[in-house]
């Protein structure tokens, strides 16, 4: 599994509490279904694109680092 | 029909991203049609019932523990209450010079994900018409299940009459605090909990997948485990002990070494 896809679930499940949390401490109304369906499917949404972001960058990032470990004849 | 491994890992790969594809489709489709869902419909919900007045003159107010709900009409101006005390509500009205009501119940309900999670009702027993000083007391305990519903919520007080119409009701809007604050995190926990069950389920897929896949040794890298055996004969036995050349059966066709011995 890649690192992007790993992240991207993440992101997910984070933007999904992140919306019940804020219904929790008072900032959110999740009275009606409606709202509350486009706020939590809002909230997986941009998780999963954050996450697949920061996986994706953060991937290339130990793979560039790795190649260069990888280069260094060892001592 | 037998494929190649690698015709069955390309074929797997573009199964993947067309699963991919029709999933990204999937919730783009998902956004568009919440997006599209006309404002009216969503600042009106079926279930909202009408504030109207339906005879000129009458008053109706609702008070919880002495305040008028009608303070609390949006999430911001909720009320503060402790879920685990009893909330003392006063249905009041007054028809003024009108034609007298006549009001059998007092209906409060609270709302969740557009569920009414909880329905109190005071009925009043051979209710007769009213038309001024009016009032039906109700007291509500939120929930038995208080412990978990710190939130925000939104109640809807009505009034109805005998025949079962609603002759007026009110919205507003309480900031339950629950008794234990860190146990209103278990539906969260609840949540995660079936999120991953759903993850772990496509994930054993995936892995099963991957297990029919042929594993294919990375080149300059040596294999982290012996290279398979000759075929030898189903009676080899076991290398419980270190075998004697003569014990050990040569490779029928073949002049390689047994696994892991040196030519």
């Amino acid at each position: 599994m890649s690192a992007a896809s790993h992240a991207a679930g993440c992101g997910v499940v984070l933007g999904i509490v992140l919306v019940i949390f804020f219904q929790q401490v008072g900032s959110l109304d999740l009275s009606d279904l409606v709202p509350a369906l486009e706020w939590l499917i809002l909230g997986a949404v941009i998780g999963g694109v954050l996450g697949a972001g920061i996986g994706w960058a953060l991937g290339r990032n130990y793979l560039s680092r790795q190649a260069v470990l990888e280069a260094t004849p060892p001592k | 029909m037998v494929h190649s491994p690698a015709f069955r890992a390309l074929r797997m790969h573009s199964a993947r991203r067309r699963v991919g594809t029709l999933a990204t489709i999937f919730a783009i489709a998902v956004v568009a049609l919440l997006a599209n869902v006309p404002a009216t419909a969503r600042a009106s919900p079926t279930f909202r019932a009408s504030s109207a007045q339906p005879e000129a003159g009458a008053a109706y107010v609702v008070t919880w523990n002495g305040v008028d709900v009608s303070t609390a009409g949006t999430p911001s101006s909720a009320l503060s209450i402790d879920f685990s005390q009893t909330a003392s509500l006063n249905f009041n009205w007054s028809t003024g010079a009108s034609a007298p009501v006549n009001i059998s119940d007092a209906r409060l309900q609270m709302y969740y994900f557009g569920f009414a999670v909880s329905t109190k009702d005071q009925v009043v027993s051979n209710s007769v018409a009213c038309s001024s000083k009016c009032h039906i007391p109700l007291d509500w305990t939120p929930l038995s299940i208080n412990y978990v519903l710190e939130g925000v919520y939104r109640l809807t007080a009505s009034f109805i009459a005998p025949n079962g119409t609603t002759m007026w009701s009110e919205n507003f809007y309480v900031k339950g605090n629950a008794p234990l604050g860190f146990v209103a995190l278990i539906p969260i926990v609840l949540l995660l909990i079936a999120i991953y069950e759903v993850y772990g389920l496509v994930r054993s897929g995936r892995y099963a997948a991957l297990g029919r896949k042929p594993s294919a040794p990375t080149s300059g890298t040596p294999p982290q485990v012996p290279p398979e055996a000759p075929s030898a004969p189903a009676e080899t036995p076991a290398p419980a002990a270190a075998p004697t050349p003569e014990e050990t059966p040569a490779a029928p066709d073949e002049g390689l070494p047994p696994s892991g011995g040196s030519s």
